[in-house]
């Protein structure tokens, strides 16, 4: 009898690297656009003469929760793409996935630092107020999209279910976006839509807006590839399982 | 056809299976987590959410009821003595005296926006509300502090009586 080969795990014959030229290059624009936010969300821009320093969590506070808005609509229009027939890839799923697992990252630090803030402004870390509500929410409604992702099944039975998912829960960004306008939250109303922003304080959260988008970018290429590696490893177990069955039977 | 087994990289076999359960106990602590946030909106949404001026005129905004009251922290009117935190706040020309166990944190000042939790009580010669709870409002505009501002603050200053 042929000796089975002994399996070496974390090693795989096709390692390749999930950077390209273009991602490498991408991720020095990340380094220098965090680089710039730091400068002036720290140093050049001013303090506010009501929240005095405690200003400057805006510039983290704000791209987070836009940056986390698009990932989530992201993974709508990827596990739609993945559901319309003509357009039916697991690349699509994969795009969903990881622009999710960003979104529920980026949420996560917008639900942080909104609580600093808040304790700095308001006096408190949290309330049931209706625009923290819903956000935390959304943060756990794709908590929950993920859990469901690894309920396992091949990778069309996760596509389809995560997907229908995806659809439903994107349905909750503008329950959040617009709930400081349906009831009357603690949280403030919009402040750039309404020119409430300027100088210096604008430019900084402009700052802070196109470093978190290239680094959403960034992100989303590299985990993509990284859940088309996984995927291809599953595929490929599956490969060696059938093969030793093979295997076994020839030698019957 | 050719079916004889594919030539096999002896690799393949280290990824671990997939732990449904751990995705399963997620989900459930997700169903919980919801849950339990929709009843603490709804608790929270009990105490109705009223402007000074609907006091004792809205439904629901009664006196001797827990309500949230807001209003502008009026100029001039914060006091405070070893047993209370008192000030007054007004809305739409109508103001309300607050009375509260301690200093308020964040940035609480004159001028600035606040929603107090507690109950409104008649005390014979007028309303006082007694507050459980101060929370700071801060609007949606950001102003840059500059000394140049200063003239103008002080002059927005006096006129938050009239704010509201």
């Amino acid at each position: 009898m042929t000796p089975t080969p002994t399996p070496s795990p974390g090693r795989t014959t096709d390692a390749r690297p999930t950077g390209t030229r273009f991602t490498r290059v991408l991720g020095a624009a990340v380094l220098l656009g965090l680089a710039w936010l730091v400068l002036f969300g720290l140093f050049l821009s001013p303090n506010d003469e009501k929240q005095k320093a405690g200003v400057r969590i805006l510039y983290i506070h704000v791209p987070t929760a836009w940056l986390a808005y698009l990932a989530f609509i992201v993974t709508g229009i990827a596990s739609a793409a993945y559901l319309f027939k003509r357009t039916r890839s697991l690349t699509w799923d994969r795009i969903a996935g990881a622009s999710a697992e960003i979104g529920v990252l980026f949420m996560g630090i917008t639900l942080v630092t909104g609580s600093l803030w808040g304790r700095i402004s308001w006096g408190i870390f949290w309330t049931w107020d209706s625009r923290l509500t819903t956000t935390a929410f959304l943060f756990v409604t794709y908590i929950g999209y993920l859990a469901v992702r690894n309920l396992g099944g091949t990778h069309q039975q996760r596509a389809r279910r995560s997907a229908i998912i995806a659809l439903l829960a994107v349905l909750e960004v503008p329950l959040v976006h617009f709930s400081v306008k349906w009831w009357r939250p603690l949280h403030q109303q919009e402040s750039v839509a309404e020119g409430k922003l300027s100088g210096l304080m604008l430019f900084s959260l402009f700052v802070g807006l196109i470093a978190f988008t290239l680094l959403y970018v960034w992100l989303l290429l590299h985990r993509q590839r990284v859940l088309a590696m996984e995927d291809a490893l599953d595929d490929q177990g599956l490969d060696v399982a059938l093969a030793e069955r093979r295997a076994e039977g020839a030698q019957v | 056809m050719d079916l004889s087994p594919r030539e096999v990289v002896p690799t393949a076999q280290g990824r671990k299976r997939k732990r449904p359960w751990l995705a399963m106990s997620v989900l459930g602590l997700v169903l919980v987590g919801g849950g339990v946030m929709v009843v603490m909106f709804l608790n929270n949404a009990v105490d109705y959410y009223c402007n000074v001026d609907e006091v004792g005129v809205k439904d629901g905004c009664d006196v001797g009821r827990n309500i949230r009251i807001q209003g502008v922290v009026q100029e001039g009117s914060v006091e405070q003595t070893a047993a209370e935190y008192s000030f007054v706040i007004a809305y739409n020309g109508k103001e309300m005296p607050i009375s509260v166990g301690s200093q308020p944190s964040g940035i609480f000042q004159e001028c600035i926006p606040v929603v107090v939790r507690g109950q409104a009580v008649d005390e014979g010669d007028g309303v006082v509300f007694l507050g459980d709870e101060v929370i700071v409002k801060h609007d949606n505009e950001y102003d840059a502090e500059n000394a140049d501002r200063l003239e103008q603050s002080n002059a927005e200053a006096a006129a938050c009586s009239q704010k509201g």
